[in-house]
């Protein structure tokens, strides 16, 4: 005969298994109803379009395909099978073809249009307009989260493949400092310590399971949210927006200089292979949208820093000022365009139709200037 | 410090501790200090009010007991109504009055230059004025002794779970439970946890959803075809439902964890037929403090028909404009209160009998879609801005419904997901008639419940962390 101890123990063995099985199955209609009508990059169709990589960590992963909705923005989105954007085979080059290569992060990816009204395939179509002998062929290499550092990487992988005559580094003024700091150590490549290692191998498993599931993304995303509201009240915070800051912490200067190494080398690779480089930079919303600055401005304040609207950019222009590259400040152009319909979606923070076609104008219009002969001869050296 | 804050959390977390370590004495000075801690962490300067509410109407029951007179018992019950009277009217209505004086002045041609105060609305004065009001009234009426423990009595008022939004509570009630030693149960905490889980689910995912396609109805400047601002007047409902009721719940839990139980606030109040049910199942706790300290003393129903028509119709006026200083509370007041004449005059109809008692399933349906409406249009006028507002909502809701322009998108999908959970739930309790079902439904339900609960909650809940609605009353 059982004791009634044990009785209560099994008895609460049983009503734990039971609720255990009832939290899984719950989890797998709600994953499953989230993956049939969830709109998120969290989506598994979408981190669909991504593969693993052993230097960059990840990158577009060829041949993949999705739809990408959201409240603001509906596109398809194809990846070549070279791992671009593009609906197209890149193919062989042909001897009139000329590649201007875009790099960048997800503003240039741009998955929030259609492939046909992004900045790259506009400028595309704008070049091809002008009736130039050479045919030309804008490749968009943009990829999701990466910076200044995943871009020479990258760069250096597909030169060969792409056989480009223009490279065109598109720096995201808003935080390219910041995550070239963060990606410096993919460019040392030197082995970890064992324990490291297998800490890193852990933490990544992890992180790849909960990015497999859009239930514990969104679950990952409120206890990060819980805590960051946490954070404040047991230190003192650092004012957002350092790459703004009227006194930025030290990383932004070393991120700066990060991002302009990284320039420079991508531009000796180009050099070599007997490409063209230009830099475009690109700033963040607040910098055209007044009231998206003046909400900004005030929770800067707030946090006890002092936000310089162009403070990033005019670092990077800065930064760039004694080199040989050639480079664009798109915010001109894109304050030029205001007022008017939106530049940046709300929400996404990333450029609209309208924002697209602005940018590709202003690309088109530099690179007019800058090689009044490209016409003729895209190889030319640029002035 | 709104429930729906990490703020509060960890602060319940920190008092509840505590609270299960030490002694019935110590408990209590540990509410009253929490209390006074969640109160101040609004605005600490408006502490002083609830001090001195607490000290004046604490007296005032004291000496009451002390009067050796009626007429001495009078003057004294003066005195705290009147303190109680002045302080809300002072804090809640001087604007509103100024106001309207000077545009009534100004549209007699006279330029009258009124003392113009932009008084700040201390948070939850109109709840607790009216509980220590009651108290008081109670103590007159001989129905409750006074207390002299100024200790027990400071926490009845300023008990943290129902100081900023109700349920308002009677001394009988609260006192009592304050004033003995607490025996917390296993049926308590259980209970206690789902009312806590169920209250952030209707204020998280039911109300703070909808909010945004209420908001876009009712936005100054936009024009709605009828049949959106009908799926608008829905999606309102349903947001001050989840919201008012989802804050009492969580109230409601938070005490049932410490041991100690308040009143239920709400009764699955849109699946009446009446408008007198309805007033017995939506904010149970102002219905009754309206029915039993101000609808009884004007003679309530005693009186001639008329004289009964006269009270229903001060009360509810009264009661809208408790809501709020504005013209819109007022004429939704009177709305109500025409409501509940209307239903009176109609129960001497042939049709009543057939419509209200001996009711078909038709008639119970009809009779229930018909309140439903009537109380939706009640939000209309309850929601809207201005008289000009509700004029116009009115004119597109009767003058241009246009039904093949409903919103399908933007508002009746996200209607029928947000509110779909909230009256499935609402539909077994008022099945039970017991709203406190789910814990005691058999296990394999429950913890389907339990889970669907808090998945629902934080996958779709909406965690911008916005204020209670009745926080502005």
């Amino acid at each position: 005969m059982s004791s009634p101890v044990a009785g209560a123990g099994s008895h609460r063995l049983r009503h734990g298994a039971l609720f255990a099985l009832i939290v899984i199955v719950q989890f797998a209609v709600f994953e499953t109803a989230l993956r049939t009508w969830g709109s998120s990059e969290a989506a598994p169709s979408f981190q669909g379009l991504f593969e693993g990589d052993p230097v960059l960590g990840y990158r577009l992963k060829p041949g993949a395909r999705t739809h990408f909705a959201t409240s603001e923005f509906s596109a398809d989105i194809a990846i070549n099978p070279q791992g671009f954007r593009d609906d197209e085979e890149l193919g062989p080059k042909a001897a009139s073809e000329r590649r201007i290569l875009l790099l960048g992060d997800s503003l240039v990816l741009s998955v929030q249009v259609a492939f046909d009204r992004t900045f790259g395939e506009l400028l595309e179509q704008r070049l091809n307009r002008r009736g130039a002998a050479a045919r030309y062929r804008v490749i968009n290499a943009g990829v999701q989260g990466y910076g200044p550092v995943e871009e020479q990487l990258f760069f250096r992988k597909i030169v060969d493949r792409v056989q480009p005559d223009v490279v065109m580094v598109v720096v995201f003024v808003g935080n390219d400092a910041e995550e070239a700091v963060t990606s410096l150590p993919k460019l040392s490549g030197e082995p970890r310590g064992g324990a490291a290692a297998a800490g890193e191998s852990l933490a990544t498993r992890l992180r790849r399971l909960v990015r497999r599931s859009m239930v514990l993304q969104i679950l990952r995303l409120r206890v990060v949210t819980a805590t960051d509201r946490v954070r404040p009240q047991l230190a003192p915070p650092e004012p957002p927006l350092q790459s703004y800051a009227a006194s930025p912490a030290p990383r932004i200067a070393t991120g700066i200089a990060i991002a302009r190494r990284s320039i420079d080398d991508i531009a000796a690779v180009a050099a070599r292979a007997g490409a063209a480089t230009m830099v475009a930079l690109m700033p963040a919303r607040f910098q055209v949208d007044d009231p998206d600055y003046l909400r900004l401005k005030e929770a800067v304040a707030q946090a006890g820093g002092e936000l310089l609207r162009d403070g990033a950019s005019d670092r990077f222009a800065r930064a760039l000022a004694d080199s040989p590259i050639p480079h664009l400040d798109l915010l001109p152009a894109l304050r030029r365009a205001r007022p008017g319909p939106d530049l940046f979606y709300q929400e996404s923070v990333h450029l609209t139709p309208r924002g697209h076609e602005v940018v590709a104008d202003a690309l088109d219009a530099f690179i007019s200037e800058r090689w009044p002969t490209e016409r003729q001869d895209p190889r030319a050296t640029p002035r | 410090m709104v429930f729906n804050s990490l703020h509060f959390v960890w602060f319940f977390l920190v008092v509840y501790g505590a609270y299960r370590l030490i002694g019935h004495r110590a408990q209590n000075w540990l509410l009253l200090v929490a209390s006074y801690y969640f109160y101040a962490s609004w605005d600490w300067r408006f502490l002083g009010l609830l001090l001195a509410s607490t000290v004046v109407d604490y007296s005032c029951a004291l000496f009451l007991e002390r009067a050796p007179t009626p007429a001495r018992r009078r003057a004294i019950l003066c005195v705290s109504l009147g303190f109680n009277l002045t302080l809300l009217g002072f804090f809640k209505y001087f604007n509103f009055f100024a106001d309207n004086l000077h545009a009534l002045f100004g549209s007699l041609g006279w330029q009258v230059d009124f003392v113009t105060l932009r008084v700040l609305l201390p948070v939850g004065i109109s709840f607790y004025t009216f509980v220590t009001m009651s108290y008081v009234i109670d103590v007159y009426r001989r129905e409750t002794p006074a207390t002299r423990d100024l200790l027990d009595f400071a926490v009845f008022v300023a008990f943290f779970p129902h100081l900023v939004a109700g349920p308002i509570l009677r001394a009988a009630n609260l006192l009592a439970q304050i004033e003995r030693p607490r025996h917390i149960t296993r049926d308590q905490v259980r209970d206690g946890a789902w009312l806590i889980a169920w209250g952030y689910f209707q204020k998280v995912f039911v109300a703070d959803n909808l909010a945004p396609l209420a908001n876009a109805v009712f936005e100054p400047g936009t024009t709605q075809t009828g049949v959106n601002v009908l799926l608008g007047l829905y999606a309102f409902a349903l947001q001050i439902y989840g919201d008012f009721a989802g804050y009492s719940n969580i109230a409601r839990g938070t005490s049932k964890l410490m041991g100690i139980e308040l009143i239920e606030n709400f009764r699955f109040p849109y699946f009446v037929r009446t408008p007198q049910e309805f007033w017995r199942h939506w904010h149970i706790s102002l219905s009754t403090w309206l029915r039993d300290y101000l609808y009884i003393p004007l003679g309530g129903s005693r009186g001639s028909e008329w004289q009964t028509r006269r009270n229903l119709f001060f009360t509810m006026v009264l009661g809208g404009l408790w809501h709020g200083a504005a013209w819109t509370f007022v004429i939704w007041g009177v709305y109500q209160g025409a409501l509940l004449i209307a239903y009176r005059a109609a129960s001497g109809a042939r049709i009543y009998r057939r419509l209200f008692v001996d009711a078909s399933p038709w008639a119970r349906v009809t009779t229930w879609a018909l309140m439903l409406h009537l109380t939706c249009y009640g939000w209309l006028i309850f929601r809207s801005r201005s008289a000009g507002q509700i004029a116009a909502l009115t004119g597109s809701l009767f003058g241009n419904f246009a039904p093949a322009s409903i919103d399908t998108h933007q508002l009746l999908i996200p209607l029928v997901l947000y509110a779909t959970p909230l009256l499935l739930v609402h539909g077994c309790e008022a099945w039970f008639d017991d709203g406190l079902i789910v814990p005691k439904l058999p296990t394999g339900v429950r913890y389907s419940l339990y889970a669907a609960t808090f998945y629902l909650t934080m996958l779709f809940g909406n965690f911008g962390g916005a204020e209670f609605i009745y926080f502005q009353f």
